[in-house]
């Protein structure tokens, strides 16, 4: 199964450590924003991934059309994301929110949007793939330890510094501003927090801004990586997203980060070890949500005890 | 009516609208140009309808039925091509490998809060296409199952429209005698309310498990004819947007009622072919926009979720004409009580055990003790009074008790028997019914049914003698439904049998919470504010009906905060504040405790 020269080069083991420690931290960021709006509002947006794939697009449309420079790509890509998502919380979500409403609807109403947005996404920008020009970021890699040393990607890079910002600013945000500080109340009770004053719609819809922001930086972050932008990018991101969010507990910002970065390195080292890895890549997620949901279904880092039937 | 009904009126009348252009001019052009092919993948579909109706219809969210229709259909297609075994035999053994496998995922599962079954069944398709790429010997692999791959075209096309429409026949007389049954009473109970159904007595993780298995093993069986009727198979014909058309047919067609799911298949299977073969020859528009009929089916089910959440066909439950009710019936069945045991074993000193046995019970909530180290005993026969300030933790005192919340310290008896952290079904059978504070009745099934669903312990009947008609079936229904007639009659609620309970004022709700409640013949009756909501009458009515409770042999612990109505009625009162018994003492005891009077209104 595993080649043992491989077994023995550091080298190698440092490239793998980077490229998974990378690929880890867009899922982390995409798995936050899965994690924060069901953490506050009990809904798995299953539209998260559509958004992530049309924010990615309209990250390449400002910088491989409109031929703009990578910061405004970025914050376009993000902001264009934190749009949608309000979008949909208007149009799919608020409605839904009342008591007597179905547990589940929000999640049907979510995978009806997600259609729409991909079948759309597809009309406009048929099923080929976009790449960016080589102008946005420098496709010749850095090395660590001369040429025959570690490769870092330009995206690579920036994917570190953009990840670790927005986690820094989002735990920021959630544990020492006022927003967070309604964030959180609402997110302890939706009843409790009108009850204080809190507008609660206000709050929900700041939720879904930054979740749809976090989206868009997933996808434009992983569209530079990959440079493949196309319709269905997002399907191969929901599940991982979503086995991140189990892996790290339904609704643990903290979990979502660690979650993230290891199932991209459990990922990125199964291919690179495995013979077939590969093949099953596409299952590891599947693999890990199962088993987590098996043996701690609050996640590796839960403290609340899920919900028992 | 509500502006939401009203929009949800006028998308019923334009997907209705929509459903019979497309099948009416899709039947102008099937009369042309006959096509079997589109008449069999309705059928198909309408088979894979019902496999996600079964799970809707519980409140569950599946995505797997995609994946389980691939297993099926590669299961048959290797028996069948490869090893030669005929269609017929293929079908159960891939069904029961998909139930098999519904079982496994559903155990771990199920168990847990209702997203998680929606969450792990989404990735489940992908393993399915995973595993199907990664045994390229077996099932063609990444080339797909085909000639080339060694399956025979010839033995992979053999499903035949007689099979599915049998197959179709066979589902709906087993989903219709379903519907009928105490399996199908307490599947929808578990939709509308799964702790309320648990509380009834029900196995909440068993019955969702049930659902689902059945769920795998008729998406599985859909898939053995897709195998067939396409003749050769790709991993990517079961891709997520499988699963979701497979949803789609379910929740816009409708989850309350077998026909509903048909009806969703057929819309989405015939309006793609319109759009394209029909209206697509003479508009360029619409047949260079292939996408249409997926944004039709986004948007659709986007307004059907928000503005009429049965369904496109959901008819009422309610007959408009109930039936007539025989009240000389009734009068021999007044329901056995269960007294307090004539001979109660002794306890240690010789002396009865009581009834329900707390002790030292804890329950912390985020930092908060919410219970904090209460013990009591309760002697059979009594009524005893639980009261406190509000948040005192009576309520969560009741949830501990019945199973809901497990102590984290501490320990519950009830006749001498530990039932701590025992399940809330288990301690429901063991003898302990309650009522809820914020009414928790089945608002789709009418008052009678609603008492019916208290009965589900005791009624003898399986999916076997519902399915064969066995005339036992008959028999227990009909004693639980006279049981429950008898009961509503003791409750003047007689004339309400066949309304929605819905649709009943919140005193006369709250008397067939205790309907439901006393159906499940208890020994112990735990009342969770019964009065509130209820005027000076209704109040009275009810201690009244209280007392009677205990001359019956009835032990009621009653949570209250019409201070007149507990003193009236209990024999002995507990007073609880900050999570602390202060007090256990008759009631006038009670009323003179300074402890007491400084709870409810402070130090002098």
């Amino acid at each position: 199964m595993v080649d043992a020269s491989l077994l023995t080069n550091p080298v190698y083991f440092l490239q793998n450590l980077v490229d998974g420690l990378a690929r880890g931290a867009v899922y982390a960021v995409f798995a936050l924003g899965f994690t924060l709006i069901f953490g506050v509002l009990d809904i798995v947006n299953l539209a998260h991934a559509a958004t992530y794939m049309w924010c990615a697009f309209a990250g390449w449309v400002v910088m491989a059309v409109l031929n703009m420079p990578l910061v405004v790509g970025l914050l376009a890509a993000m902001l264009f994301g934190g749009l949608i998502a309000v979008i949909l919380e208007f149009i799919a979500f608020r409605p839904l929110r009342q008591e007597g409403a179905e547990r589940l609807a929000p999640m049907i109403s979510s995978i009806g949007v997600s259609i729409i947005m991909v079948s759309l996404a597809e009309a406009q920008f048929s099923s080929q793939t976009k790449k960016f020009p080589s102008e946005v970021l420098d496709p010749k890699p850095l090395y660590l330890g001369g040429t025959d040393g570690v490769r870092v990607s330009w995206a690579q890079l920036l994917i570190v510094v953009v990840s670790i910002v927005l986690m820094v600013a989002l735990g920021y945000l959630i544990r020492r501003t006022r927003t967070g500080k309604a964030i959180r109340a609402v997110a302890y009770s939706q009843r409790a927090a009108r009850l204080l004053g809190i507008n609660v719609n206000r709050v929900v819809v700041v939720t879904f801004f930054i979740g749809g922001v976090l989206a868009g930086a997933a996808g434009i972050l992983v569209g530079l990586l990959t440079n493949n932008i196309n319709p269905n990018i997002g399907a191969d991101i929901e599940l991982r997203g979503l086995a991140v969010v189990i892996l790290g507990g339904l609704g643990n910002i903290e979990g979502a980060v660690v979650g993230g970065l290891c199932l991209g390195l459990v990922e990125t080292f199964s291919i690179a070890y495995f013979d077939r890895g590969s093949d099953y890549k596409d299952a590891i997620a599947f693999l890990i949500l199962f088993l987590i949901l098996l043996i701690r279904p609050n996640g590796l880092f839960g403290r609340q005890e899920a919900n028992r039937a | 009516m509500s502006t939401k009904a009203k929009i949800g009126r006028y998308v019923r009348y334009i997907l209705y609208g929509i459903l019979f252009i497309s099948v009416g001019g899709y039947g102008i052009y099937f009369v042309q140009h006959p096509n079997i092919n589109d008449l069999n993948r309705f059928l198909i579909n309408a088979i894979l309808g019902l496999s996600i109706f079964i799970t809707l219809n519980t409140g569950l969210l599946s995505l797997a039925n995609a994946g389980f229709m691939a297993l099926g259909a590669y299961t048959s297609a290797i028996l069948v091509a490869k090893m030669g075994l005929p269609l017929f035999l293929s079908l159960p053994l891939a069904m029961l490998l998909c139930g098999l496998l519904g079982l496994l995922i559903g155990l771990p599962v199920l168990r847990l809060t209702d997203v998680y079954l929606a969450i792990s069944t989404l990735g489940f398709g992908e393993v399915v296409r995973v595993l199907i790429v990664t045994t390229p010997d077996l099932t063609g692999g990444a080339t797909g199952a085909n000639l080339s791959t060694g399956f025979p075209f010839e033995k992979m096309r053999q499903t035949e429209t007689w099979m599915l429409v049998l197959f179709l026949l066979v589902l709906i007389y087993l989903f219709y005698w379903l519907d009928r049954s105490k399996t199908g009473r307490a599947l929808r109970a578990i939709r509308q309310n799964s702790s309320a159904a648990a509380n009834m007595g029900i196995n909440v993780v068993y019955y969702r498990n049930l659902a689902f298995v059945m769920s795998a093993a008729i998406a599985g069986g859909a898939g053995v004819f897709y195998a067939h009727q396409v003749g050769s198979l790709e991993n990517g014909d079961f891709r997520f947007s499988r699963a979701v058309d497979i949803l789609s047919y379910g929740v816009l067609g409708g989850t309350t009622h077998w026909f509903g799911p048909i009806l969703g298949a057929g819309l989405l299977t015939v309006l793609p072919i319109f759009l394209r073969e029909v209206v697509g020859t003479s508009l360029d528009v619409i047949r260079n926009f292939a996408q249409l009929p997926l944004i039709i089916n986004g948007v659709a089910l986007l307004l059907v979720v928000i503005f009429l959440p049965g369904g496109l066909f959901a008819p009422s439950r309610f007959k408009r004409t109930p039936p007539a009710i025989n009240e000389a019936e009734l009068k021999d069945l007044e329901p056995p009580i269960v007294a307090v045991d004539s001979n109660p074993p002794p306890g240690e000193s010789g002396e009865p055990p009581p009834l329900l046995e707390l002790r030292e019970v804890t329950q912390v909530f985020g930092g908060i003790t919410a219970v904090d180290n209460i013990s009591f005993k309760i002697p059979p026969g009594i009524i005893c009074g639980l009261i406190g300030p509000n948040g005192s933790g009576k309520t969560t005192l009741i949830n501990l008790i019945t199973g809901i919340y497990r102590p984290v310290k501490g320990r519950i008896f009830l006749r001498g028997q530990d039932i701590t952290g025992q399940k809330s079904y288990i301690i429901a059978r063991m003898g302990i019914a309650r009522t809820f504070q914020n009414i928790r009745l089945f608002n789709d099934m009418t008052v009678l049914e609603n008492v019916i669903v208290g009965h589900h312990a005791r009624i003898k009947t399986n999916l076997l003698t519902t399915w064969l008609r066995l005339p036992r079936e008959r028999q227990e229904e009909q004693l639980a439904r006279r049981q429950a007639l008898s009961l509503l009659k003791r409750l003047g609620l007689l004339s309400f049998a066949y309304q929605p309970a819905s649709k009943l004022s919140y005193g006369d709700q709250r008397r067939v919470e205790i309907a439901r409640a006393l159906a499940l013949n208890p020994a112990l009756l735990l009342l969770d504010e019964p009065a509130a909501g209820m005027n000076e009458v209704e109040s009275a009515l009810l201690a009244e009906f209280i007392l009677a409770l205990k001359r019956q042999g009835y032990t009621v612990l009653v949570i209250e905060h019409h201070i007149d109505l507990i003193m009236q009625v209990s024999n002995e009162i507990i007073v609880l504040n900050f999570g602390k018994k202060i007090a256990q003492d008759v009631p006038v005891g009670v009323q003179q405790n300074p402890q007491v009077v400084e709870a409810y209104f402070g130090q002098e």
